[in-house]
């Protein structure tokens, strides 16, 4: 049963896995997006709707990324622009991201796609225990797992990441190089979305193969939270995408082997273990905050 | 405050105030118009509107039972041109019905179908509010007496689930069945436990695994629902959601069969359906407007809580067709249950019946009612899985 | 360092000169959202000026306007919740989750005691349960947040899902109605305990009152009493607030349970004034509007019973939107967020 949990876990956790990562760009920039859950559904539902128009799915991730990034951008542009609190503006987009994909996606609802199969990878597939788990997924999963550590690359090594991090940290220090912080917050926001459209188009062409309104049911929430209790680190991002993916695989896989727990304490339980992860990593982890973003979710210093 | 911040508030408190005092002398005036359309009512409630109403709670493309339902009322449409049919997609389970369903009778519909079991107390309002208008509702009952503007009908799922069954058990190669499920509701319950009668008493080895998913639709809860049970060596997965496409897909993908609900989705698995229930709502609807159209709807049989089975008419919920897999031997075992089934004596629920704790339900030479299927909240000795319930 | 990320200092004389112009721009800007949804319309096939022709009928009805005060009392106090601790400065997205436990308790003590005690009896005893429950649940978020530092906005938003899935584990099994054909909802309240109703046959209820008490309560509160100002103070320095020897920490805590107290009530107005079961869906996103209707005042308690009534009517139009131009009800949402972009972008205001 644990390979099963632990399988689901990865399958799950992908679409989660690439939201978090977007979203730590975007708040190691200094900018947080509460409307990663839109991205998310724009994505799903742009994804679904090429895939389902022209028949590739790889069209539909590109699609949906654009759809994810555009919705971002719209967020950046009201905290970046017009200086709107950041909170708020992202549940307001959100909630743009759940109109426009209401209205649009209807015609969606019934429509057959040809989605992505899952490619077992040669040997690999076959090592016992791990193989499963890891190795007999469909492509936008394996692209996550060298998504993760690229991007810790990105952040860590390189001169972007380096830029990144400045903007979020001390945005003045980048004026002084003649760089634009403001610019590279756009572009981490805009980012961001671009990747949780990603996960949003795993959910729909390779997930769950099909739209369905409101179909990310929080999971973009999820994203956030992670990206918290991950420290903002893309590494640990993945750790807790599985974990939260593996909460959500437990509950059908604790039932069909005929193991009933209360069904509805089931479903609470992911939510449960992510607020158990914040609460026990909490301390530490908002002291590694990037200072950009302190300032949003801080408003009194530690008592 | 400052003069300054006053001064801004004006008009803002000007306007606010004349709003307000419009909406409520608006609201005031209810009282008198109702009054006089009660007034006017001559006929037969459900004659002389030009339109007929349809809510549904999902949406009409869900290869599920809203799609059904809207299939019926284009049926509806067909047979009488006259009339205007409006329908409502996504209409909630609650008061918003009721708004959904007072626009439509704005607009000149004296029959209203109310399709989704949740929308009974909104149906029962309007009905109340609008004694010329007659409120179908489809799925749930009403306690004690029926206005006379009122029905509820529904047809007898269990009827082919418990034929679908039959086909299940014989086809199964693991003797491990599937159903994917959102709610325990009453519905549900005598589903599972009709499959599992009807596999059981072809297949005595035959063990249906059930997993619920806490939504009607939720793709992704679906996709891993069907995964875990796949994993677990289940060949034949059947559900009840009201969208049925993702669980088909996964299922066909893995090369396991099919048992469809709520609708003919057999394009979607070419080589794994075997069978499934699916709505026909089309006659039902349409003999109900017709007696409606009538003006005979007050103490017609509609006028209850009207349910129609294999026993006592045409049962709405029909078996689907066939898949490639099914072999002769299995359809004539399942003709001979439709017939028994169709008996006086006969039902899917026919005792014995036991209950996964070995105890009797139903005992032996016992036809359960409708009623008392309908308060089943129990599994049935072959179900694996657990209800919440104390 | 106490900058913000993007305000440069010049900025700030602008904001003092342009408070004469505001009024003129977020008129403006309020009339630009319809004309920029009226396009997303167009685009799906719709005739935009049928819509609004058709939306603007729709509320000129007596029972839908009716309806809308009713919703509009859930409104209030659900905006009310976020408002009160927005001027302190936390932000409150749990109201889903806390007019659900509201309403959970409410239940909870009017089904043990409607028929046993009278009615108002019973309605005293479930508007307190139904303020303490969410006034608990919000106070976990706010424990947290000064304990081990998790933001509010994000253990609050979590907690709406575990809260819904409490409701649905009570009437799926302990509460299920035995009456109810295998239903999952709880018994109905019986009529003595519901909220009356101003006419009888009508759809007003005494909800409005209760909503209207609490406006002016909390306009009281935060304008006229020592707690208030101290709070307005945290919201609008925080670092300066604990140099003045402010109970930084209290007065948060205190914020959130008023905050939840609010939703609660709300839960309550709805479950006895409405829905008289507990049921799936009842709430509806009347935490996420109310949000929505807070930000849009501003979290200035007289603005938020406009914003309310205006959401609320916004809400309404969405059946028009199902049965008259052929979209989905959920589309009334992208009306809503541009409405409240607009607001959002181009409103300058004094704090954050």
């Amino acid at each position: 049963m644990i390979v099963d949990v632990l399988t689901g876990g990865v399958r799950g956790g992908t679409a989660i896995l690439y939201a978090a990562l977007g979203e730590t760009i975007a708040e190691r920039a200094g900018v947080i997006n509460l409307g990663t859950e839109g991205s998310m559904l724009t994505g799903a539902l742009a994804a679904y709707a090429i895939t389902a128009e022209t028949g590739s799915p790889w069209a539909g991730v590109l699609a949906g990324a654009a759809a994810g990034g555009l919705l971002a951008l719209v967020h950046a542009v009201m905290v970046l622009g017009r200086a709107a609190n950041q909170l708020a503006t992202g549940l307001v987009v959100l909630f743009l991201g759940l109109g426009l994909t209401s209205m649009f996606g209807a015609a969606y609802v019934g429509r057959a796609i040809s989605p992505f199969q899952p490619y077992p990878v040669p040997l690999l597939a076959d090592i016992p225990w791990l193989g499963p788990i890891f190795f007999q997924h469909d492509p936008l999963v394996y692209g996550s797992y060298l998504l993760a550590p690229a991007i810790w690359w990105l952040l860590y090594r390189s001169r972007v990441g380096l830029t990144i991090r400045g903007a979020g940290e001390r945005g003045e220090v980048l004026t002084a190089y003649g760089h634009s912080p403001q610019l590279v917050r756009y572009l981490a926001v805009v980012t961001g979305g671009l990747l949780a459209g990603v996960g949003g188009a795993h959910l729909s062409t390779a997930y769950a193969t099909a739209w369905f309104e409101n179909m990310t049911a929080g999971r973009g929430f999820i994203a956030v939270a992670l990206v918290i209790f991950a420290a903002w680190h893309p590494l640990r991002a993945v750790g807790g995408a599985y974990l939260f993916g593996a909460a959500l695989a437990l509950s059908p896989a604790l039932q069909a082997r005929g193991l009933g727990f209360n069904q509805f304490a089931l479903d609470a339980l992911p939510y449960l273990v992510t607020i158990a992860a914040l609460v026990l990593l909490g301390r530490r982890r908002s002291n590694a905050a990037p200072e950009g973003l302190s300032r949003v979710f801080e408003l009194t210093p530690a008592k | 405050m400052s003069i300054r911040r006053l001064s801004r508030r004006a008009p803002l408190v000007a306007l606010a105030a004349a709003a307000t005092t419009a909406v409520l002398l608006a609201g005031c005036a209810t009282n008198t118009t109702t009054a006089a359309s009660t007034d006017e009512s001559a006929g037969a409630p459900g004659t002389g509107g030009t339109a007929i109403g349809f809510i549904f709670v999902g949406p009409k493309d869900d290869y599920g039972y809203n799609q059904a339902a809207y299939a019926g009322s284009q049926a509806v449409a067909a047979a009488y041109p006259d009339l205007e049919v409006l329908t409502a997609e996504n209409v909630p389970e609650d008061d918003n019905a009721t708004r959904v369903m007072e626009s439509m009778i704005r607009k000149g519909a004296k029959i209203i179908f109310a399709t989704s079991y949740g929308h009974k107390d909104p149906a029962l309002k309007v009905a109340a509010a609008n004694p010329d208008v007659v409120v179908l509702q489809q799925g749930n009952l009403v306690d004690g007496d029926v206005p006379p503007n009122f029905g509820t009908y529904f047809g007898t799922v269990y009827e082919p689930v418990y034929l679908a069954g039959i086909v299940a058990g014989k086809t199964t190669k693991t003797n491990k069945l599937g159903y994917v499920y959102a709610f325990p509701i009453s519905q549900t319950l005598d589903n599972i436990n009709a499959f599992q009668l009807g596999a059981a008493s072809v297949n005595p080895d035959a063990q249906t695994y059930v997993v619920n998913t806490s939504s009607w639709c939720d793709p992704a809860k679906q996709a891993e629902a069907t995964s875990s049970l796949l994993s677990q060596g289940v060949d034949v997965i059947s559900q009840h959601q009201d969208c049925t496409a993702t669980i088909i897909r996964t299922t066909e993908s893995a090369g396991a069969y099919t048992v469809g609900y709520h609708a003919d989705a057999s394009e979607l698995a070419p080589t794994g359906w075997l069978t499934g229930s699916e709505w026909d709502w089309g006659p039902l609807y349409t003999k109900m407007v017709q007696t409606i159209l009538d003006g005979e709807f007050t103490g017609s049989e509609y006028n209850a809580n009207f349910r129609v089975g294999l026993k006592t008419g045409d049962n709405p919920f029909v078996q689907s067709a066939y898949g490639p897999a099914v072999d002769e031997e299995t359809k004539d075992l399942v003709e001979q249950a439709k017939a028994e089934i169709s008996a006086e004596d006969g039902s899917p629920f026919a005792g014995p019946v036991v209950d996964q704790a070995g105890e009797v339900r139903v005992p032996a030479d016992t036809i359960p009612d409708y009623q008392t299927i309908e308060s089943i909240d129990y599994f049935v000795d072959g179900v694996v899985g657990q209800i919440p319930s104390s | 360092m106490t900058d913000t990320l993007v305000r440069p200092a010049p900025e700030q004389a602008k904001i003092v000169d342009n408070r004469a112009k505001m009024w003129p721009r977020v008129v403006v800007a309020v009339l630009a959202a319809p004309v920029i949804f009226g396009a997303f319309a167009a685009v799906k096939g719709v005739d935009p000026l049928a819509m609004y022709a058709d939306m603007a009928m729709s509320l000129v009805d007596p029972t839908q306007a009716q309806t809308v005060l009713v919703r509009a009392s859930v409104l209030v106090l659900a905006a009310l919740a976020v408002a009160v601790p927005a001027r302190a400065g936390l932000l409150n997205v749990g109201g889903e989750g806390q007019i659900v436990i509201g309403a959970v308790c409410a239940a909870g003590v009017g089904l043990v005691t409607d028929q046993r005690l009278p009615g108002p009896v019973v309605l005293t005893l479930m508007v307190v349960a139904a303020m303490v429950g969410g006034a608990a649940w919000a106070g976990i978020a706010a424990g947290l947040r000064l304990t081990v530092k998790v933001n509010e906005a994000i253990t609050t938003l979590l907690m709406n899902f575990i809260a819904i899935d409490i409701m649905l584990l009570l009437i799926y099994d302990p509460w299920k109605d035995a009456s109810g054909f295998g239903q999952p909802a709880s018994r109905p309240l019986e009529d003595t305990a519901r909220l009356p109703l101003f006419v009888p046959g009508g759809t007003l209820n005494t909800g409005i009152v209760v909503a209207g008490i609490a406006l002016v309560a909390i306009w009281w509160l935060m304008s006229r009493t020592g707690w208030g100002f101290r709070l307005r103070v945290v919201g609008g320095n925080p670092e300066a607030a604990r140099r003045a020897g402010l109970r930084v920490g209290t007065l948060l805590v205190t914020s959130m349970l008023v905050g939840g107290a609010l939703a609660g009530l709300a839960g309550l107005v709805h479950f006895a004034g409405t829905e008289f079961k507990l049921r799936p869906g009842m709430t509806a996103n009347f935490g996420y509007v109310g949000f929505l209707a807070s930000w849009l005042a501003l979290h200035r308690p007289l603005r938020v019973a406009l914003a309310a009534l205006l959401l609320a009517a916004i809400a309404m139009t969405g059946d028009s939107l199902q049965i008259d131009a052929n979209l989905p009800a959920a589309s009334v949402n992208v009306l809503m967020a541009i409405v409240l972009l607009v607001v959002l972008g181009f409103t300058r205001r004094s704090n954050k």
